[in-house]
């Protein structure tokens, strides 16, 4: 009977229920817009950076990381790289030898890092060879450079131009040494943009006179949110002479920046449903002003306080549960369509966002969790505030509240 | 690593780098106090920029400055007499360098040790401003070298790198050969075998 009753209630004033349930709409499809929103900018973020270049873990001699020259590189180890790879969730290996020098193209001179690679694995991992703008990829073996784009352009050099490259060798020696440019790669990431120059693994040892060193293992994992179990299996594999870092470790400032910016949106979503929580409390505050009468009239004629307040308890649990529904399903084509076609910054603000090594786009992840977090954060709240008619239902006095 | 060198007066030096494979053909000219490195493999000529000075010179315990500074050590310094010890059973002076104060050097002070017949520098402790000791220069196997007597190694022992040391052995001198004036400039860098 009461279910009936609160079907019949709901249709009694449509406006008052559709203004009701909007507002859950709203609601709904603005908190998970923002979160979406914000997930997929720093997932695309961490993929540029981290997938994409470094690896969400690297092994190093010990003490690389804090001294990053090659005179801290270490013998390539088959045993260490087999058990490494034998840790369950390891996808691939990747070795490197990486460094700064000079690059000297005519009277122009840009600081770069040089990173040795083994064409085929590095592409496996972070799909190097899609990112090739101009003409080709590294093949092993072969005596040319692959040239990121801002050097190129710094240096005013193309496809087929001479690259010469110059540093400091392993134990001080003169790295020298002249390329030809075999293509140029564009990247999502303008830190890796600004200083990328790739050679063949052994052709950066010959530069470095480095025989059979490596400075650093990027060890690819298929699922970055295994990432901690994976580390834990990996850490006794990998002995005293080497250090194991995460991404997180080796690059703190990506880290903090993503944790600070999802404190700023704890606040703003915070500042959110309480908007949405008085929203939908001010219909539900009206609505029970205007029934007041009713109420009295209901316990007046022998219903019982308690059936009244599950009655309106039922009503405002069926308007939200209508809200949430329909601002999933709004919000779904609305995330999908930006996770597509992600929103494009132009100007000024490009600049700021690449200053911080972002690109200038946000896209929005379609997480599921995102929309039922979201849409349960949002139907609590409903929920909550829908308590509050019921709540003055069970102090309904017939004789006051009948009075007009 | 093996170096083909000719010094003329106090001023000029080039050095030949002829092994190994790797650095071979990298030359180094110094003239005054400027040094120009060039290096084969890349075809160019670059002068050492003052910021590269105090850094390794091609891996080893001496620093490029090490090339230029040897002019200095009668000019830029105040020496003293200081006492006798025996170094490697010869009788040698002991003599305290202090920089003048007008001299741009980076040591706090030099302590020499100078063969009392020969005149032969044996040893000499290099000490930083702030009274430490950095470096000691050994010099040992005094021989005929060319037709004089000279030591024929010379080692170079940081005090702050454990393990580390640089020794340099001569094989053969040659003093006053013939050189053309011309022998000395960056165009030869490139020529000199």
């Amino acid at each position: 009977m009461i279910l009936w009753l609160t079907w019949r209630n709901l249709w009694r004033n449509p406006r008052r229920t559709v203004i009701t349930a909007a507002s859950v709409v709203f609601a709904v499809v603005l908190a998970v817009f923002m979160q979406s929103l914000q997930q997929g900018t720093f997932d695309r973020l961490v993929r540029n950076v981290v997938g994409f270049h470094s690896g969400y873990a690297q092994v190093h001699a010990r003490g690389y990381w804090d001294e990053p020259v090659i005179d801290n590189a270490f013998p390539a180890n088959d045993s260490l790289s087999a058990a490494i790879r034998a840790v369950a969730g390891v996808r691939g290996l990747v070795p490197r030898i990486e460094c700064y020098a000079l690059a000297l193209a005519g009277a122009l001179t840009r600081g770069c890092r040089v990173t040795g690679i083994l064409p085929a694995a590095e592409d496996a991992m972070t799909r190097l060879a899609s990112r090739v703008v101009r003409c080709s990829y590294l093949r092993d073996g072969s005596p040319s450079v692959l040239l990121a784009a801002g050097p190129a352009m710094r240096l005013g050099i193309d496809v087929g131009d001479t690259l010469v490259l110059l540093g400091q060798g392993y134990h001080g020696g003169i790295a020298a040494g002249r390329y030809p440019v075999a293509g140029i790669a564009a990247f999502r990431a303008p830190q890796l943009d600004a200083a990328m120059v790739y050679l063949t693994l052994e052709g950066a040892r010959t530069f470095l006179g480095a025989d059979g060193l490596l400075t650093s293992l990027a060890v690819d994992i298929g699922d970055p949110a295994r990432l901690g179990s994976i580390m834990a299996a990996l850490a006794p594999v990998v002995d005293d002479r080497y250090e194991l870092m995460t991404w997180q470790e080796m690059m703190p400032e990506i880290d903090q920046h993503i944790r600070s910016d999802a404190i700023g949106f704890y606040i703003w979503t915070g500042v959110l449903y309480l908007i949405i929580a008085f929203g939908i409390f001010s219909t539900l505050l009206m609505m029970t002003a205007e029934r007041r009468q009713e109420f009295g009239m209901l316990v007046a004629i022998g219903m019982r306080r308690g059936r009244v307040a599950a009655m309106l308890v039922a009503e405002s649990l069926l308007i939200s549960l209508t809200g949430v529904l329909a601002g999933m399903a709004l919000s779904v084509p609305l995330v999908l369509y930006v996770e597509r076609h992600p929103i494009r910054f132009g100007g000024e603000g490009a600049r700021a966002f690449e200053q911080w090594g972002f690109e200038p786009l946000m896209p929005t992840s379609a997480d599921p969790a995102i929309f039922l977090r979201q849409s349960a954060i949002v139907l609590a709240i409903a929920v909550v505030t829908g308590s509050y008619p019921a709540w003055k239902a069970m102090r309904i006095d017939p004789v006051t509240d009948m009075r007009r | 690593m093996r170096v083909k060198a000719w010094t003329q007066g106090r001023d000029v030096t080039l050095i030949l780098v002829t092994a190994p494979a790797k650095d071979k053909g990298i030359v180094f000219l110094r003239r005054g106090r400027e040094v120009w490195n060039w290096i084969p493999a890349i075809e160019r000529n670059i002068k050492l920029p003052p910021s590269m000075m105090g850094q390794s010179w091609i891996g080893t315990d001496f620093t490029n400055d090490d090339l230029v500074k040897e002019a200095s050590i009668v000019d830029d310094y105040e020496h003293r007499l200081e006492g006798e010890d025996s170094v490697g059973g010869r009788r040698c002076h002991r003599i305290r360098l202090t920089p003048k104060p007008e001299a741009s050097v980076v040591w706090g002070r030099l302590v020499m040790w100078v063969d009392q017949r020969d005149l032969l520098m044996l040893r000499t402790e290099y000490y930083d401003e702030a009274g430490g000791l950095a470096n000691t220069l050994l010099a040992s196997d005094v021989r005929m070298l060319g037709g004089r007597l000279l030591p024929g190694r010379v080692e170079m022992v940081p005090a702050d790198k454990k393990g580390h040391r640089t020794v340099m052995t001569y094989q053969d001198l040659v003093f006053d050969p013939p050189l053309p004036p011309w022998f000395f400039t960056t165009q030869q860098m490139s020529r000199v075998q």
